[in-house]
């Protein structure tokens, strides 16, 4: 089916941005940068099929060392221009860095469970949206939370951003290469493997704050 | 190719070793940025080198062609630079004329690392993107490379910040070499010499993150 991407994203913004229009404060916030993921995922498609083209149709090659730099650099820039323009606070950056990664695999998903709907069966559910989904979402708060450490000091921000980008793009190349290879059981655990100390991380964050105050 | 796989993995191990340990000290409330920043060079290198793992042991290649595995040598010196020239430059340089022959001292160690380069991209012939590749390195290198010269021998006046932290600017120093070193043996495909500059790359992350920790440990302001 010819455009199907253009008609879910329709189909999935429509309302929401509604719903954005009713909400105030944070609220509005997580579920605005959910949206923007959702567009950025639409974007990355489109570029992505671009690159395939120019790369010569090497899906594994261009899925393993094109793509994940690409979405990287694209999910990255609502992030960096919430912190840069409004707030470089940890507490506020995370959130919405979680969101836009959570709002980009579920666009993603959206589309291959679109593209392929007579192969996928719950297996496959549980695989995009524990892992894949999961991947995207710690990639988006790696970048959130290293841009919050790097904002802190103007020399440090220019540098410091290329390179976190750097680390989001191997952590996505491994996955992608990972879960496409005879050992993808590994890549679907990845993604949780690192999830798990995050949430530790930041559960001992909050407890330490609200100890402190 | 099995044994620039036992190379990669050697280093890998390390530098996650490396990764976890400077995760558990740095990432703490009210910790410097500083020993953050060189946690995520090391972690950078970490990734960085279990993508060429896995990219080997998929069937990859990981020397013809462009592979994201490169990005974690760019990561790390980017990461290294950011923490010299963002974090600690300011504390131990005020810009006046004083010091002046230690900032040019300190341009030796970049200008042997061009000189390098020069050598090595006339000496060998190189895809194109091998050598925008290498390019880029080298210039990360250059200017990580001159902080961490520039911060082993400049005199601690103020608050005795750069003494302490002198063993470990020498080993970054060391990685830097150890990193250009592993792009010139690639270029001749000798896979003994990877094997020993990448066991050694492994044991010098390991230091860098113990020996910034125990500088750290030492300030007093």
């Amino acid at each position: 089916m010819e455009n199907i991407a253009y008609i879910l994203f329709i189909c999935l913004v429509a309302p929401m941005l509604f719903m954005v229009l009713m909400l105030r404060g944070r609220s509005r916030l997580l579920v605005g940068y959910m949206l923007l993921g959702v567009f950025v995922s639409l974007f990355v498609s489109e570029l992505n099929t671009i690159l395939l083209s120019q790369c010569g149709g090497d899906m594994l090659y261009v899925s393993t060392t094109v793509t994940p730099v690409t979405e990287e650099i694209v999910k990255a820039i609502p992030i960096l221009f919430y912190a840069v323009v409004f707030s470089d606070n940890r507490d506020r950056v995370m959130p919405i860095a979680f969101a836009t990664g959570v709002g980009f695999a579920m666009f993603e998903n959206m589309v291959i469970l679109a593209q392929n709907v007579e192969n996928v069966t719950i297996g496959w559910a549980i695989i995009r949206g524990f892992s894949t989904a999961l991947m995207h979402a710690i990639c988006s708060v790696v970048v959130g939370y290293g841009i919050c450490l790097v904002k802190k000091r103007p020399k440090l921000f220019r540098c410091g951003t290329f390179a976190l980008l750097t680390l989001a793009s191997i952590y996505h190349g491994i996955f992608n290469m990972l879960v496409q290879s005879e050992y993808k059981y590994l890549g679907f655990f990845l993604p949780a493997v690192t999830y798990i100390p995050l949430l530790f991380k930041h559960y001992r964050y909050y407890k330490n704050k609200k100890g402190a105050l | 190719m099995k044994l620039i796989l036992i190379a990669n993995i050697i280093t890998c191990v390390c530098a996650f070793a490396g990764f976890i340990y400077g995760s558990i000290t740095s990432f703490k409330p009210k910790k410097a940025v500083y020993p953050q920043m060189i946690t995520l060079a090391v972690g950078c290198m970490a990734f960085g080198k279990l993508y060429q793992v896995v990219r080997v042991l998929t069937g990859g290649e990981i020397f013809g062609q462009f592979q994201l595995g490169v990005f974690g040598y760019i990561g790390s010196l980017m990461f290294l630079f950011s923490a010299n020239f963002g974090a600690m430059d300011s504390l131990a340089d005020d810009k006046s004329n004083t010091f002046r022959k230690y900032r040019i001292i300190a341009f030796a160690a970049p200008c042997a690392v061009a000189v390098l380069y020069a050598l090595f991209i006339f000496s060998t012939e190189l895809p194109i993107m091998a050598q925008v590749v290498s390019a880029v390195t080298t210039v990360l290198a250059m200017h990580a490379s001159y902080y961490h010269l520039k911060h082993l021998i400049f005199p601690d006046v103020d608050f005795g910040v750069i003494k302490c932290l002198r063993p470990y600017n020498l080993s970054a120093l060391i990685y830097i070499s150890l990193c250009f070193a592993e792009m010139i043996v690639i270029g001749t495909g000798n896979e003994i010499s990877i094997l020993i500059i990448d066991v050694l790359m492994g044991i010098i992350l390991i230091d860098i993150i113990v020996l910034a920790e125990r500088g750290i440990k030492k300030w007093k302001i």
